[in-house]
C-alpha cells in the first residue's frame, strides 16, 4: 500500500515548507496620497539595514521583463525590475513605435519598429528609467531598476506585499512617478527581525501628472 | 462650363483620388486618422465693414471632418495625408453657408529624439469651397511652414508663415473696367503661438498673427472704399444694396484658446479672436469672433 506512504511524504513536505515560510518575514505596505486615497504604481523597496547581502535564492528573481505597447501607451505604465534584468518591448499596435530613454540609469533607443524588436534591453544600473516614443510624444512609461531583490509594486488598492524576507531590520522606501521630493524622504526603518507580517503605511505627497497631451486641442488637428 | 474649368475640376478630382488611394494602400504600419468636430461660432463683423450702420454680425453651426493616414517615414520624419470636409451654416446670412472639400499633405521633421526636440512642419492644402454663390465659390490653396519646440511636457511654442491663394470661380463685374472677382485673393501671414497645459484636462493657448494681403469688405456703396478697391461686385448675401470690395490690407489677429479634454479622444474647445485690419485708403475695421467646438478623434 503506497498511499499512506505518499500521504506521509506530502505531510512532511508541507511541514518543511511551512516551517521555511515560518522562518521568513513579510512586509505589507500600504500607500495613500494626501487625500487618503490609495496610490497604485508605487514601488516599495526594502534593503537590509545592516547591508547584508541577500541570500542567493532571493537574488534569483526573474531576470526578464516585458513592457508592452498597446493603444499607443506603455503597458504597464510602471515596471519594477531587479538590476541586470533584460526587458523586451513588444509592440502590439498596428503602427510603429520608436522607444527611447535619456535617463542616466539607462540610455537607449530602439529604432522604429513593429512587432517584437530584435533583442531585449538589459538594465544594468539601479535607478529610474523614463521611457518615451519619438513618434507619439504623449507616451510615457517608467522602469524602476532596484538594487535590492526585495521590492513590489502597489496595486489599485495601494497595497504591495514584500514576501519571504529573511528576518532582519530593513530600510524601506517608496518611489512613484509623481512623488514630490526625493525617494529618500520616504525612507522608514522597518523591524522585520521576527518571522511574520509587518504592516507599514506611507502617505505620499504627489505632484500633478504632467504629460504631453493626447486629446485633440483647440486647433482641432495637429497630432504630429 | 468652359474646357479650362472642366480641366481644373478634373485635376481637383485626381488630387482627391490620390489622397484616398494613398490612405487605402497604406501599409499596416500606417496610422489611420479620423478627426471630427462640431460647434458654434459668432462673428461680430462678418462683412468686414467699418461703418457701424453697415456691420453685420451672425452666428453659425460648424461641422468638419478629416480622415486619412499618418506614415512614420523614419523615427524623425512623418507624413500625414488627409481628405477633409467642412461646413458652416449661418443663422441669418444664408449666402455664407459653406461646404468645403479638400485635402492636406503635412510633413513633419523632428531635429532629434524626445518630445523636446525642435521640429519643422511643412503643409500644403487645397480645397474647393462651395457657397452656392457666384462670387464666393472658389478654390483655395495654402502653404504653411512652422518651426516649433516643446520646452516642457506642459509648454510648447511655434512660429510660422503661411501663404494662401483663393481663386474665385466667377467674374461678375458691376463697374466697367474693374474686376468682379472680389474673392480672388492672395495673402501671406506670419504667426507665433504658444500652448500651456494647466492640468491634465485644461490646455490654454495664445496666438498672434500678422497678415498682409487682399481683404474683402462688404458695405453699402462707399466712395472712399470704391477708390481704394481693386475689384468690386454686388454681394446680395448681406442685402441687395451691399457691395463687396477687394482691398489691400494688413490684419493683426490676437487669439486666445482654451481646451478641456474629456479623455484621450475628445475635448471641448473655446477660441476668441480679436482682429483689426488696416486697409488701403485709411479704412480700418475690427471684428471679434468666438467659437465653441466639440472635437472627437478616432
Amino acid at each position: 500500500m503506497k498511499k499512506p506512504r505518499n500521504s506521509l511524504l506530502i505531510a512532511v513536505f508541507a511541514f518543511a515548507t511551512g516551517a521555511a515560510h515560518a522562518q521568513t518575514a513579510e512586509i505589507d505596505a500600504r500607500v495613500i496620497n494626501e487625500q487618503g486615497q490609495p496610490v497604485a504604481d508605487a514601488v516599495v523597496v526594502a534593503v537590509p539595514a545592516d547591508g547584508a547581502r541577500p541570500p542567493a535564492k532571493a537574488a534569483e528573481r526573474p531576470r526578464a521583463g516585458v513592457v508592452d505597447q498597446v493603444d499607443k501607451e506603455f503597458t504597464p505604465k510602471v515596471t519594477a525590475i531587479l538590476v541586470g534584468t533584460a526587458v523586451t518591448f513588444p509592440n502590439h499596435d498596428n503602427v510603429r513605435h520608436q522607444v527611447y530613454s535619456f535617463s542616466p540609469a539607462k540610455r537607449f533607443e530602439l529604432p522604429l519598429y513593429a512587432g517584437v524588436p530584435a533583442g531585449p534591453v538589459v538594465f544594468d544600473k539601479p535607478g529610474v528609467v523614463v521611457l518615451g516614443c519619438n513618434i507619439h510624444d504623449w507616451m510615457v512609461g517608467y522602469i524602476y531598476v532596484s538594487e535590492s531583490p526585495y521590492f513590489a509594486k502597489t496595486d489599485k488598492d495601494g497595497k504591495a506585499i514584500l514576501a519571504e524576507l529573511p528576518p532582519r531590520t530593513y530600510a524601506v522606501r517608496v518611489w512613484h512617478p509623481q512623488l514630490e521630493g526625493a525617494e529618500e524622504t520616504t525612507l522608514k526603518s522597518v523591524d522585520a527581525s521576527r518571522p511574520g507580517r509587518v504592516d507599514v503605511a506611507w502617505q505620499l505627497k504627489l505632484k500633478r501628472e504632467v504629460k504631453v497631451r493626447r486629446a485633440p486641442g483647440a486647433e482641432g488637428r495637429g497630432r504630429y | 462650363m468652359t474646357p479650362s474649368s472642366m480641366r481644373s475640376k478634373l485635376r481637383a478630382l485626381h488630387l482627391a483620388c490620390a489622397f484616398f488611394a494613398a490612405g487605402i494602400s497604406a501599409p499596416a504600419t500606417a496610422e489611420w486618422l479620423l478627426d471630427s468636430d462640431g460647434g458654434v461660432l459668432y462673428d461680430s463683423n462678418l462683412n468686414r465693414a467699418y461703418e457701424s450702420a453697415d456691420i453685420r454680425a451672425d452666428s453659425a453651426f460648424t461641422l468638419s471632418a478629416a480622415g486619412g493616414s499618418h506614415f512614420a517615414l523614419s523615427g524623425a520624419d512623418g507624413l500625414t495625408l488627409t481628405a477633409n470636409a467642412r461646413s458652416e451654416i449661418y443663422h441669418r446670412f444664408h449666402g455664407l453657408n459653406l461646404l468645403g472639400l479638400g485635402g492636406t499633405a503635412l510633413y513633419r521633421h523632428k531635429f532629434g529624439l524626445g518630445y523636446a526636440a525642435p521640429w519643422i512642419l511643412l503643409a500644403a492644402s487645397a480645397s474647393h469651397d462651395n457657397y452656392r454663390d457666384d462670387i464666393r465659390d472658389s478654390d483655395r490653396v495654402e502653404l504653411r511652414a512652422e518651426l516649433g519646440t516643446r520646452f516642457t511636457e506642459a509648454f510648447d511654442a511655434a512660429f510660422g508663415g503661411r501663404f494662401e491663394r483663393r481663386y474665385a470661380k466667377n467674374d461678375k463685374p458691376v463697374v466697367p473696367g474693374i474686376s468682379g472677382k472680389v474673392f480672388d485673393l492672395r495673402g501671406q501671414s506670419a504667426y507665433v503661438r504658444a500652448g500651456y497645459a494647466v492640468s491634465d484636462q485644461l490646455l490654454l493657448g495664445a496666438e498672434l498673427a500678422v497678415r498682409r494681403g487682399d481683404v474683402v469688405a462688404t458695405t453699402r456703396r462707399h466712395f472712399d472704399i470704391f477708390v481704394a478697391s481693386s475689384a468690386i461686385a454686388a454681394d446680395p448675401a448681406f442685402g441687395s444694396d451691399f457691395v463687396a470690395y477687394r482691398l489691400r490690407g494688413t490684419t493683426d489677429t490676437a487669439k486666445l484658446t482654451a481646451s478641456w479634454a474629456f479623455d484621450n479622444r475628445s475635448s471641448l474647445n473655446f477660441a476668441y479672436a480679436d482682429e483689426r485690419t488696416d486697409a488701403a485708403g485709411g479704412i480700418i475695421y475690427r471684428s471679434h469672433s468666438a467659437n465653441l467646438v466639440y472635437a472627437w478623434r478616432y
